[in-house]
């Protein structure tokens, strides 16, 4: 297990929010009209993943060069956290030639093979994407393991319960990453899932499951810690569900109109301002070093929108080009 | 005071699903097995003349899947089942105030599901009213494993006045933490660590563990009171509890089991009985404090920390003993016409 590092965990987290709040900004800044999701310099739906850096920062802080992660279609989190260059993801997300998969993918489609990093925006799809993974891991006798990411929505659908049973059967190492924001789209957990737990229907694939609660980073970096370490020496899959937070909307746009009240507390639910103050308290974090960090990660945002925005578009010559197999 | 045949239900949605699933043979309690020995319960509850229920409300589908229940056939052999109605917090709190309007409605006795985490937070709050505990947590020592239908028995029978709760459920003890603005009561254990962290909270490595308190010490227990266990047996009733200083130079290697599934050899150093009513301060000079087995707070050298020893915890229904006075004064047997002993043959 890696050792804590909780100045890291901090650190990585708040570049994370940094690069979804100025995503959330330049998503809207030009998008006229309003209900175009085509419009402006970022095309398409955006599904961003603020209050959901801990489970990201948990459990990657624990990965080494060389372990894959399927993501889902809220996937910013997972990429950067796992090492992808943040400069080709975000001409990816604007759409360019210097863009990860040449601007074809858009935000739901990052796909940076050096890294064994993917998503998709059909959810629960990277589970039996992670089990081939992991069977080639496997295979080749490495101790690499994939870690598969839904979101407890996609926790429902038929390729995660084929999944967990084959990567099972097969003792495959996969992490099952479960974020448990409540909700999908604008389905309450409560009215889409039987289990209160995912760890439950762990068990009844016969892997062990554990639930995190409060979406606390070190729990996640803890509990992640030992499942990978376990898959890593052939021990086999484990499920971590973990009870995170949407803090703004299913996409980029969502007014929220069904979620109530659940919108009066998320303030004091943001898990960064609470890990502050947890730092600031034992002493690992001073105010000075709060600005500076968040100094740090918005230059580096910045100039990954500016390499983005000042690279070219593909050409239209190039529209067949790297799409057929 | 309390009504006749009222028993509270405490039912924690959340044990069994932390870490010692990943780093120990953890049971899996599923939701639905826990619903399942809740109906076993109310059963139970009900064979001995308990007229009412009273259950917390928790999101984790537990009071859900009652209330439907309780509309359906299953329920003609139950208790009436009153939900306590409240917002919730899903934390502690939930159960804390819980058991508050449990006994402010009068219950006779409480029927906790749930690890020694659970018990505690119960026991916070429970007053005088007794507890019958079942285990569905994890690394528990504090409650035994019993059939539920049986603990639903006792539990009612106690509530009913069919058993008068002094015979059957004496106070325990508790370990009381002070150090700052932190507080904790313990009803199995205190730890001293060495953890730099508290987040998944669980303590499962000894390696880690510097010094132990202990309310009793029962050889057939699992976890951290284990250690002590083959050192010196140290009852419930007994009037004193144990200290343990680990590491070497050892006067005493012994291999327990820490954890489900998870043997540990562990050096102590020193172990001396703590009398009742005595106030000791912690030695290590920094760690975290664990309560229960669960990691509580983190203290610097600057902090002093104490523990002390009382016997001032709830009234724990023992179940076994329970059952056989019971039995013993025939409150669960109907003489039908002249009594007599039949010889059973066995033929082939
Ligand atoms: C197979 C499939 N069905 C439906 C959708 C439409 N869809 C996109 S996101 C979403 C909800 C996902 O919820 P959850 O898995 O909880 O993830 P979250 O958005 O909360 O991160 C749905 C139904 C889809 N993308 N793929
Ligand atoms: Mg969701």
């Amino acid at each position: 297990m890696n050792p804590l590092n909780r100045l890291d965990l901090y650190k990585q987290m708040v570049r994370i929010r940094q690069y979804e709040s100025r995503i959330l900004q330049e998503y809207h800044a030009d998008k006229k009209p309003a209900w175009d999701i085509g419009a402006g310099l970022i095309p398409g739906e955006m599904h961003l993943s603020a209050g959901q850096e801990p489970s990201a920062v948990g459990v990657c802080a624990n990965l080494k060069q060389g372990d894959a992660i399927t993501a889902p279609h809220r996937p910013h989190h997972f990429a950067l956290a796992h090492g992808v260059d943040m400069n080709a993801m975000t001409a990816e997300i604007y759409g360019r030639d210097t863009g990860l998969c040449r601007g074809k993918g858009g935000h739901m489609h990052l796909f940076d093979p050096e890294n064994h990093f993917s998503c998709s925006g059909i959810i629960a799809q990277g589970y039996p994407v992670a089990c081939g993974q992991a069977m080639a891991f496997k295979r080749k006798g490495t101790d690499h393991v994939a870690v598969a990411v839904a979101g407890e929505g996609a926790a429902n659908q038929g390729a995660f319960h084929e999944s967990l049973n084959l990567a099972s059967l097969w003792k495959l190492p996969v992490i099952f990453v479960i974020e448990d924001n409540d909700w999908a789209i604008s389905v309450p957990r409560s009215h889409s899932t039987a289990n209160a737990s995912n760890a439950d229907r762990a068990s009844g694939y016969g892997m062990p499951g554990v639930r995190i609660e409060n979406n606390d980073v070190e729990a996640v970096f803890e509990a992640a810690g030992v499942a990978i370490d376990r898959a890593r020496a052939g021990g086999g899959p484990s499920l971590i569900e973990i009870h995170t937070l949407r803090l703004w909307g299913h996409f980029e746009g969502d007014a929220q109109a069904y979620r109530g009240a659940d919108l009066d507390t998320l303030d004091a639910r943001d898990p960064i301002p609470l890990y502050a103050a947890t730092l600031a308290e034992i002493g690992d974090l001073s105010m000075d070093q709060v600005a500076s960090i968040a100094a740090d990660a918005a230059a580096e945002v910045d100039a990954a929108i500016t390499f983005a925005t000042s690279s070219p578009f593909p050409t239209a010559d190039d529209a067949l080009l790297h799409v057929f197999a | 005071m309390h009504d006749v045949g009222v028993v509270g239900i405490v039912a924690n949605p959340s044990s069994a699903r932390d870490i010692r699933r990943l780093v120990a043979d953890g049971a899996f309690v599923t939701t639905n097995d826990k619903i399942n020995m809740v109906k076993r319960v109310l059963t139970g509850l009900h064979s001995v003349g308990v007229d009412r229920a009273i259950s917390m409300t928790d999101l984790g589908g537990i009071s859900a899947a009652l209330a439907d229940l309780a509309n359906g056939p299953t329920s003609r052999a139950w208790p009436r089942v009153d939900f306590v109605d409240r917002d919730l917090s899903q934390s502690a709190a939930d159960t804390t105030a819980a058991v508050e309007a449990m006994v402010a409605a009068g219950v006779g006795a409480i029927v906790v599901l749930g690890g020694d985490g659970t018990n505690g937070v119960v026991a916070s709050a429970c007053g005088d009213v007794p507890i019958a505990s079942i285990s569905t947590g994890t690394n528990n020592a504090f409650p035994r494993s019993a059939e539920p239908t049986v603990v639903g028995i006792a539990a009612g029978l106690v509530a009913t006045g069919l058993l008068d709760a002094d015979e059957v459920a004496a106070r325990s003890k508790t370990l009381t933490v002070l150090s700052g603005r932190h507080r904790h009561r313990a009803l199995v254990d205190v730890a001293i660590t060495t953890h730099d962290t508290v987040a998944s909270g669980a303590v499962w490595d000894s390696s880690t563990v510097r010094e132990v308190f202990l309310c009793f010490a029962e050889p057939d227990r699992i976890g951290l009171s284990s250690i002590g266990a083959h050192l010196r047996t140290v009852r419930r009733a007994d009037p004193v509890g144990l200290y343990l200083r680990l590491g070497t130079p050892a006067v005493a290697a012994v291999r327990v089991p820490l954890g489900p599934g998870l043997m540990a050899d562990v050096d102590v150093a020193e172990f001396a009985e703590i009398p009742l009513g005595s106030t000791l301060t912690v030695r290590t000079p920094s760690g975290v404090v664990a309560v229960d087995g669960e990691r509580a707070f983190r203290f610097g050298p600057s902090d002093a920390v104490t523990v002390s020893l009382a016997a001032d915890g709830p009234r724990a229904i023992d179940v076994e003993r329970a059952m056989e006075l019971a039995s013993a004064r025939g409150v669960l047997t109907r003489t039908v016409g002249r009594p007599q002993q039949h010889q059973i043959s066995h033929q082939q």
